[in-house]
C-alpha cells in the first residue's frame, strides 16, 4: 500500500492495480482500458424518478476495478445515472488532473491520492472539492484512511481500497529452497542470500525502475524503523526540528540502496523495466523475487498454471534491518469536484458504492483485495497473508503517510534516485534535494514550523 | 515582386489585431508574471522582482543543466539536419531512379506525430527487448548493443538520433526547392571552366542555396530551441535529470502550479530565441549579400 500514494503510480507490479499504485493492470481485475462510451445524455429521460444525466470520472490506470464498473453498470439502471469513466496512463495522470484543475474545469468525480500534505498542495481540496463529513458513510469508513482525507476537519473524499496489503518482497520458495536459503531478518542476511542467487546464475529482484515510482518504496515503506532507530523522527521532521540531510537511518538506507543496485542485485536491464511484466518475470523462475503487492501471487498463477500462489512467500522490506509491518493506511480516494454541474448525483454514486452490500460485492469479486477499509466485512485473508500478519506483529505508518511534503515530491525522489543509482547524485545529495523541495513546499502551504 | 494592391492595407487590421490579442499581448503580460510569485496555491500575487530568475540561474538548481542541455541539442540538430538534408537533396535532385518515391520516403516522418513517433521509438530502443538491439545481436554485432535510452551517456544522442530521423525530410524538401531553382546555365559554366563535382558544389550550389539554408537554420534552431515532446515521450528528462531540456522544465514547473518561476523560464527561452534567430538571420544575409 504504501506505494500507493505515490503520484504516477504506473504499471504496478503487473498485477491488476492491486496496490495503491495502482498498476497496469493486465488481467482480469481492474485496468479499465477503455473508457466507458461517453453517452451523449441524448433520449429524453425515461420513466419516473430516473436521471439523464452523465458524471465524468477521470482516474489514472489501476485505480477503478472492474467490480466498480459492474456497481455502476447496475447505478445508472436504477438512477439513471451514467459514469464516463475516463482512465489516464499513470504517467501522465497528475500532469493532466493538476492542469484541469488549475483550469477550473474539473470533472464531475476524479480520483487522487489520500493524505494531508497531498490533498492540499497537489489538489487544493479546500477549494476544488467538495465537503462530504455529513455523509452517511463516513461512520463506517476506517478512522485512519478518514484522517488521510481530512483538512480543518472536513473530509473531502471517499477510499474504498484494501489498506491492509502493503508491498513485501514476494519471493520464489523453490529457489529459496534450492539455494539453502531462508527468509532474511537483517540487512546483511537480504545481501548474503542476494550474492548467493547472483553465483548461481538468478537475478535476486525483478525492480520495475522504468515505471519512476517503484524503486522509491524501498526507501520509503522501511520508515517506521528509521522512526525506531531514531526516536521521534517522523514528529522532528514534521515540526521541521530535524532534516532527511541530518538523519543516520535514512542515509543508511539510501546508501543499501544504492549498494543493491551497485551490486547487480536489480540485474542488467532494470532502468528499462516495468511493472507490467513482473507476474511473467517472476514465473520464469530467471528471478527469484520482486517488491510487489501481495496479489501478484494470483497474477502469477495465471501466468503459468503450473506454479501455485503457495510457491511464493512473503517478507518485509529488510533495509535497516527492518522486521516492522509498514502500512499505509490510505489509497486511491474519489473527489467530487465543487466545479462540477451535478454534484448531488456525485454524492449519490459515492454513498451506492458504500453500501455494504456493494462493499462486500467488491471485495468478493475483486482477485486483488482481501479486505476494504470498511467495518462490518468478510476479509479472504489467504494463508500465506495470515502467516505474514504472524511474523510481524509489529505495525508502523510508512514514511509518506505519516512525513508532510513527501508524497507529493515521490517521483521527483525517484528521479534523484535513478540519478544516485546512475552516480551523478550521491546519497547526501539525494537528502538534501528532499529537504529543498520539501522546505519549499512547506513555504507555499505557509507552515508555521519553515516559517519561525 | 508585384505591386498590384488588390486590397487596402485596412484590411489586414484585423488579422492584426487578433494576433496581437491572443500571441503579443499574453507575451508581455508573461514578462509581468515572470517577477511576481504567481502559483497554483494562494490566490494573491505578489511583485518579487527579479527572484524568480535568481532561482534560475542560482547553483543549487538544474536549470544551468537544463539549459546547456537545451543548446546541445539545438546545435546537434541544426548540423546533422542540414547536412543530412542537404546530402539527400543533392542525391534526389536528379539522376535517380523513382525518385519521388525515395522523397517521399524519407519526408514521411516529419508527417508522424512526434509523439507516435517517440512511442514507437522507445519500444525499439528497449535495451532488452527492441528491435535494434535484437537485429544487432542476431547478426553477431552484440558490442554494438547499448542500453540507448537509459545510459546517461547515449541517452541524449538517442534523443537527437530519433529527432534528426524524424525532422531531416523536411529539411530536404526545402532544399530541394532551393536547389531545383539554381539555373542550369551556372554548372554549364562551372563545368566549362573545368570545375569538379567538389568544387561545383562549393562555389556554384551553396552560394545559390543561401537563401534556403538561411529558412532552415532559422527553423531548426527554433525547434531546438522549444523541443519538448521528443524529450518527455522517450525519457522524461531521465535517466536523472540527464536529459531534461529548458522545456521539460518549464512544464514540470506548471505542473506542480509554480507559475512564476515557469513563466520565468519561458520568458527567458523567449529571450534567447529571439536573440539567436536575430544574428543567425543578420549573419547569413551578410553571407548572401557577400556572396
Amino acid at each position: 500500500m504504501a506505494g500507493g500514494l505515490i503520484a504516477g503510480c504506473g504499471g504496478g507490479n503487473g498485477n491488476n492495480g492491486g496496490d495503491n499504485g495502482g498498476g497496469n493492470g493486465n488481467n482480469g481485475g481492474s485496468s479499465a482500458s477503455a473508457p466507458a462510451p461517453s453517452t451523449a445524455a441524448s433520449g429524453s429521460a425515461s420513466a419516473g424518478g430516473k436521471k439523464d444525466v452523465t458524471l465524468t470520472y477521470i482516474a489514472s490506470q489501476g485505480w477503478i476495478k472492474d467490480a466498480e464498473m459492474q456497481l455502476a453498470k447496475k447505478f445508472e439502471e436504477e438512477t439513471g445515472i451514467h459514469i464516463d469513466y475516463q482512465i489516464i496512463p499513470a504517467d501522465q495522470y497528475f500532469n493532466v488532473l493538476k492542469t484541469k484543475l488549475n483550469a477550473g474545469e474539473g470533472p464531475d468525480l476524479f480520483g487522487g491520492q489520500s493524505g494531508k500534505s497531498e490533498i492540499s498542495l497537489n489538489y487544493n481540496v479546500e477549494k476544488n472539492a467538495v465537503d462530504l463529513s455529513d455523509q452517511e458513510w463516513t461512520k463506517r469508513e476506517d478512522p485512519l484512511t478518514l484522517d488521510q482525507l481530512s483538512l480543518n476537519g472536513k473530509v473531502y473524499a471517499q477510499t474504498i481500497w484494501d489498506t491492509s496489503s502493503s508491498f513485501v518482497v514476494v519471493y520464489n520458495k523453490k529457489i529459496f529452497a534450492d539455494q539453502g536459503l531462508t527468509v532474511p531478518k537483517t540487512y546483511a542476511e537480504f545481501k548474503d542470500l542476494c550474492l548467493k542467487l547472483l553465483q548461481a546464475g538468478i537475478t535476486p529482484l525483478y525492480e520495475p525502475i522504468a515505471d519512476g515510482w517503484h524503486h522509491t518504496l524501498w526507501f520509503a515503506e522501511p520508515g517506521p524503523q528509521y522512526d525506531k532507530l531514531q526516536p521521534n523522527l517522523y514528529d522532528d521532521l514534521n515540526a521541521n526540528q530535524t532534516t532527511f540531510a541530518d538523519s543516520a537511518p535514512l542515509k543508511t538506507a539510501l546508501t543499501q540502496l544504492k549498494e543493491m543496485y551497485d551490486l547487480g542485485f536489480f540485474g542488467d536491464n532494470a532502468l528499462s523495466d516495468t511493472g507490467a511484466e513482473s507476474a511473467d518475470k517472476l514465473a520464469s523462475g530467471r528471478y527469484a523475487m520482486s517488491l510487489a503487492n501481495q496479489s501478484l501471487v494470483t497474477d502469477i498463477e495465471k501466468v503459468n498454471p503450473d506454479l501455485k500462489a503457495t510457491d511464493f512467500g512473503f517478507f518485509v522490506i529488510p533495509i535497516a534491518d527492518n522486521q516492522i509491518y509498514y502500512i499505509n493506511p490510505g489509497g486511491p480516494s474519489k473527489f467530487v469536484y465543487s466545479g462540477g454541474k451535478h454534484i448531488e448525483e456525485a454524492k449519490q454514486y459515492l454513498a451506492y458504492l458504500a453500501k455494504p452490500e456493494n462493499l462486500q460485492y467488491m471485495l468478493d469479486n475483486d482477485p486483488t483485495v482481501s479486505n476494504l477499509n470498511f467495518s462490518g466485512l468478510k476479509d479472504k485473508y489467504t494463508d500465506e497473508q495470515k502467516k505474514l500478519h504472524e511474523m510481524y506483529p509489529e505495525k508502523g505508518t510508512d514514511i509518506q503517510d505519516y512525513v508532510n511534503y513527501v508524497n507529493p515530491q515521490w517521483m521527483d525522489i525517484g528521479k534523484d534516485i535513478v540519478a544516485m543509482f546512475g552516480g551523478a547524485m550521491s546519497v547526501d545529495d539525494v537528502l538534501k534535494s528532499i529537504d529543498k523541495r520539501r522546505a519549499d513546499m512547506a513555504k507555499v502551504a505557509k507552515d508555521p514550523a519553515w516559517n519561525g | 515582386m508585384l505591386r498590384n494592391k488588390t486590397y487596402p492595407y485596412y484590411f489586414t487590421w484585423p488579422t492584426l489585431l487578433l494576433y496581437a490579442v491572443f500571441f503579443v499581448v499574453p507575451g508581455l503580460i508573461g514578462f509581468y508574471y515572470a517577477l511576481t510569485d504567481w502559483n497554483s496555491y494562494s490566490d494573491e500575487i505578489r511583485f518579487i522582482g527579479l527572484d524568480n530568475f535568481r532561482t534560475l540561474f542560482s547553483s543549487g538548481e538544474n536549470y544551468m543543466g537544463y539549459i546547456f542541455n537545451t543548446l546541445k541539442f539545438t546545435v546537434a540538430t541544426v548540423v546533422l539536419k542540414t547536412v543530412f538534408g542537404l546530402l539527400f537533396a543533392l542525391a534526389l535532385n536528379e539522376g535517380i531512379r523513382l525518385k519521388g518515391f525515395h522523397r517521399v520516403m524519407i519526408f514521411m516522418p516529419s508527417i508522424i506525430p512526434m509523439l507516435v513517433v517517440g512511442l514507437i521509438f522507445k519500444s525499439v530502443l528497449n535495451p532488452a527487448t527492441g528491435l535494434l538491439n535484437e537485429s544487432l545481436r542476431a547478426v553477431g554485432l552484440d558490442f554494438l548493443a547499448q542500453k540507448w535510452l537509459v545510459d546517461a551517456h547515449w541517452a541524449f544522442k538517442s534523443i537527437i538520433g530519433v529527432d534528426t530521423w524524424k525532422g531531416v525530410g523536411y529539411i530536404m524538401i526545402i532544399l530541394l526547392a532551393g536547389l531545383q531553382s539554381i539555373s542550369r546555365t551556372y554548372y554549364e559554366a562551372a563545368e566549362i571552366d573545368g570545375a569538379g563535382a567538389w568544387h561545383k558544389l562549393r562555389a556554384v550550389t551553396l552560394p545559390l542555396l543561401a537563401p534556403a539554408l538561411v529558412v532552415t537554420t532559422v527553423l531548426n534552431l527554433l525547434y531546438g530551441l522549444k523541443v519538448f515532446e521528443a524529450v518527455y515521450v522517450l525519457t522524461n528528462g531521465g535517466p536523472g535529470y540527464a536529459t531534461d531540456v529548458l522545456y521539460t522544465a518549464i512544464f514540470k514547473e506548471f505542473s506542480l502550479g509554480r507559475y512564476g518561476v515557469g513563466t520565468a523560464l519561458s520568458s527567458l527561452l523567449f529571450l534567447v530565441m529571439t536573440v539567436a534567430g536575430y544574428f543567425v538571420v543578420r549573419l547569413m544575409a551578410r553571407e548572401e549579400a557577400e556572396a
